[in-house]
């Protein structure tokens, strides 16, 4: 067994696809000259499930559950696009309080989701205490979604057109004492990332990623955010109740650690806002319309804001009541670009940090993705995917 | 710029009881909306087999003993069911439900994920005739 | 001292058995207490002991491109270093078992041996994660070894001994040293959780990048043997802290409150910050806690001259 040498004093570190640091699996390759990353490598597709594939097979209704399952986090992000597309489609409109149920737990989803990373990426910092405190609080949301739903993690709330529950007034405020516990120990939070020393001598000026250089990755959600770019669905083009109840953009010009940090806890803030909103001027009305069955031929992208940035989903209809074809492009996909080009030059401590960083959702990023250059024809065969020719990977 | 913002959070959490919850002793109450085992009333069901479509899991079959009489079985297999309530939703005839008690339901055997709901007879008349070859009634797969 | 007085003294107290299950206690409480201070449970009082069976009881793979005399060799060296430096120190509070004129020094020594077998073992194999955590233990080690050793020097030059039990004897009937010496006790307090790669300075094992560090390669008898080895050191460190900076160890009662009292602190200080870069732990060490022993030595030798 022999190293593998890339130079006089280099070598690779592999992390992944097995690795502590990492939750679902994926695999990194980091060129180092002592601690110092010389170049980083991403490779994906270790949980490609082809569900887009399996979702032409299945009705409209069992794919929203199928959809859902993309990612286990943000489940009624996912669940609430491919409805919102699929309305669209059928030229439906979901009644005005199911879109404000859809959108409120959306948010509290988002809370979920951010707390879960906060507690990630301080593990990853070796900082267990903050993963252990933010972890227990977390439990509060857990427990409003479930008192909601009845799950904790695939809520399934929406159904094609309109929602499955309503929220009560005793429910109401259940959620109020949380989101107002929460809220007390967000801005703790908020304290410890933005003062601690520590903390901040392993976030500080790591991984700093300027506005530009997040506009030509095509970085979205919160990371594109800590560079300064504008970039929310919920702002740019609102769907569902986001209209009536508009979303203040959290933007932070630091562009390293600190500031991905900085903005996700604001998002936090801005969501106990949004749900304090919601639940005051909830409208009164059905919970859910009547959905054909065959949604007419047709296609329709639909974008939603996802806790890790903008989630697009594609839909073509046939007529019948399977889709003919149904494209995810996930938020988590497009952020692997600002790993590569801002890994270089930091220290190895650093990488797991900065993957952190992004929020990646591993089991999302498992599509096949292909970067078309000028000249090469848009359509590939079988033979060619096959062949693993055409610039493509998975 | 602080060093140690946690220090009062930890001096309290030494005084205080762990967060941790100690599930298998100490059970706190399923909130109502609990989504576990699913139920079924053969008296409302009219076989309309809507649940059946759209079960996004092929959990749950429907076998017609007898369509004029209303003489239903369903067939319930629990390893299946992602307890999405989609069934529910579906029956025009409130004939199907998620039981919030009922939602410790590991097994390492599959038998007792199979569950049979109808009325006695018709279970048994089913059981009876599945256990002779050939006569098995799958409706719902392919 | 008679044969068989050695062999008691070697293997049962307070050489050998005594301190494995003190130290496999002072791992459990450590562990307790920093779930404590975390809101959690926290495992059981057996789970270390419980640990080092299992591991005792597992294969022990020898992977390739190893060299074997030292793969076997450096866990088994490494725990017979941190048990050896237990006869020089007043464990339990009595007189320590053997002394001569500067046996501090040996025992600091023989503590390092430990952590140097660690960063040998790691260097032995071919797996990346053991080269860089190798290397990252071996750079801890320059780093907070020398405060560490400065910060112990201080109650020495107070008691002009270089004996562990005659400073000891010195801090029982003089007023406690943390009280004169401060700054000295906080660079002691945390050189030793340096030494023992404790959070915030366990970027040697540092899981989240380099999996286990030096260890990674480690399963079975020779995992079990280190581990024990960082226990051992762990009671150890804890008792030279006590004796040289809280007063001296007079009796087993005042071991137990004083070791615990410091262990107290130390998980407190594991659970309060994030990990450290192992260029920061260095920087650390070499701008702050050795400016810091070198005031307090000086500090120490002016009141000398001046009293």
């Amino acid at each position: 067994m022999e190293i593998k040498k890339v130079d006089e004093g280099k070598f690779v570190v592999p992390i992944g696809p097995q690795h502590p640091a990492l939750k679902e699996p994926g695999h990194f390759e980091f060129t180092v000259d002592g601690e110092i990353v010389m170049d980083a490598k991403v490779r994906l597709g270790f949980v490609h499930r082809g569900i887009e594939k399996m979702a032409e097979q299945r009705t409209y209704t069992r794919d929203l559950y199928l959809m859902e399952r993309v990612c286990g986090i943000c489940s009624h992000v996912h669940g609430t696009a491919f409805t919102l597309g699929v309305e669209k489609l059928a030229g439906v409109t979901a009644p005005p309080r199911a879109q404000a149920i859809r959108v409120i737990i959306a948010e509290l989803e988002r809370i979920h989701s951010h707390l879960l990373w906060l507690g990630v990426a301080a593990h990853e910092g070796g900082f267990d205490t903050l993963f252990m405190y933010s972890w227990r609080d977390r439990e509060t949301v857990m427990d409003l979604l479930e008192l909601l739903s009845g799950n904790r993690v695939h809520y399934s709330a929406n159904v094609l057109g309109g929602v499955k529950f309503d929220i009560n007034p005793v429910q109401t405020d259940q959620i109020r004492r949380g989101v107002d516990y929460l809220e007390e120990r967000t801005q703790f939070y908020q304290k410890v990332v933005t003062t601690d020393n520590t903390f901040l001598g392993r976030t500080r000026g790591v991984g700093y990623m300027s506005r530009e250089q997040a506009e030509l990755q095509g970085a979205v959600g919160p990371t594109a955010r800590a560079s300064g770019v504008t970039r929310d669905v919920r702002v740019d083009a609102p769907y569902s109740f986001y209209p009536q109840t508009p979303v203040q953009i959290v933007l932070d010009d630091g562009g390293d650690l600190t500031a991905r940090f900085i903005v996700r806890i604001k998002e936090l803030f801005e969501a106990y806002r949004l749900v304090r909103l919601l639940l005051d001027n909830l409208p009164e009305g059905e919970l859910a319309t009547r959905m054909p069955r065959r949604i007419p031929a047709g296609e329709v992208i639909s974008r939603v804001e996802a806790p890790r940035g903008e989630l697009m989903y594609f839909i073509r209809s046939n007529g019948t009541d399977m889709p003919e074809r149904v494209k995810i492009r996930t938020p988590s996909l497009c952020n692997w670009g600002t790993i590569t080009s801002t890994a270089v030059g930091l220290k190895l401590a650093d990488m797991p940090m900065l993957l952190a960083g992004i929020d990646p959702c591993f089991s999302c990023n498992d599509r096949m993705i292909r970067v078309r250059r000028a000249g090469e024809p848009g359509v590939m065969t079988w033979d060619q995917i096959k062949a693993g020719k055409g610039g493509w990977s998975v | 710029m602080t060093i140690g913002t946690f220090f009062g959070e930890l001096v309290k959490s030494l005084f205080k009881r762990p967060a941790t919850e100690r599930y298998p002793y100490d059970r706190k109450p399923t909130p109502e909306r609990l989504r576990g085992k699913l139920h079924y009333d053969p008296e409302k069901c009219s076989g309309c087999q809507m649940c059946i479509r759209d079960c996004p899991s092929q959990a749950i079959e429907l076998v017609t003993i007898d369509k004029e009489n209303k003489r239903f079985v369903m067939i319930y297999h629990m390893n299946r069911c992602t307890f999405c309530d989609q069934c529910v939703q579906s029956c025009r005839f409130n004939c199907l439900d998620l039981s919030s008690e009922e939602w410790e339901l590991a097994s390492l055997q599959e038998e007792p994920l199979t569950i049979y709901y109808g009325r006695d007879e018709d279970v048994q008349f089913l059981l009876e005739n599945q256990a002779e070859p050939g006569t098995e009634a799958h409706p719902c797969e392919e | 001292m008679s044969a068989a007085q050695a062999w008691l003294t070697l293997l049962v107290f307070p050489g050998g058995f005594f301190l494995l299950a003190t130290g496999l206690l002072y791992e459990f409480i450590d562990r307790k207490l920093v779930a404590r201070y975390q809101n959690r449970v926290g495992p059981r009082w057996f789970q270390p002991l419980a640990d080092v069976v299992k591991l005792l009881a597992k294969e022990e793979i020898i992977p390739t491109g190893v060299e074997k005399t030292l793969f076997i060799g450096l866990p088994i060296v490494g725990l017979a270093g941190a048990l050896t430096a237990a006869l020089y120190v007043p464990i339990a509070g009595l007189p320590p078992a053997f002394s001569f004129r500067g046996d501090l020094i040996v025992t600091l020594y023989l503590l390092s041996l430990m952590t140097l077998c660690l960063g040998l073992s790691g260097a032995n194999t071919v797996n990346r994660f053991s080269i860089i955590g190798a290397t990252r233990t071996l750079t801890q080690l320059f780093s907070y070894e020398a405060p560490f050793l400065l910060a112990l020097l201080g109650p020495a030059l107070s008691a002009d001994s270089w004996q562990i039990g005659q400073i000891n004897d010195y801090a029982i009937n003089n007023l406690w040293m943390i009280v004169t010496q401060p700054i000295g006790f906080l660079v002691a307090l945390v050189g030793l959780m340096g030494k023992l790669e404790l959070p915030p300075f366990d970027a040697p094992e540092a899981e989240t990048e380099i999996v286990s560090g030096a260890l990674t390669e480690y399963s079975g008898r020779g995992l079990a043997l280190f581990r024990l080895g960082k226990d051992v050191e762990l009671v150890i460190g804890l008792t030279l802290i006590s004796a040289l900076y809280l007063g001296g160890l007079a009796n087993p009662l005042e071991f137990l409150l004083k070791t615990l009292c410091v262990l107290l602190v130390m998980a407190g200080l594991q659970s309060l910050f994030a990990r450290l870069r192992i260029d920061q732990t260095v920087g650390l060490w070499w701008r702050i806690g050795a400016l810091l022993a070198l005031l307090q030595l000086l500090a120490i030798t002016i009141g000398k001259v001046l009293l």
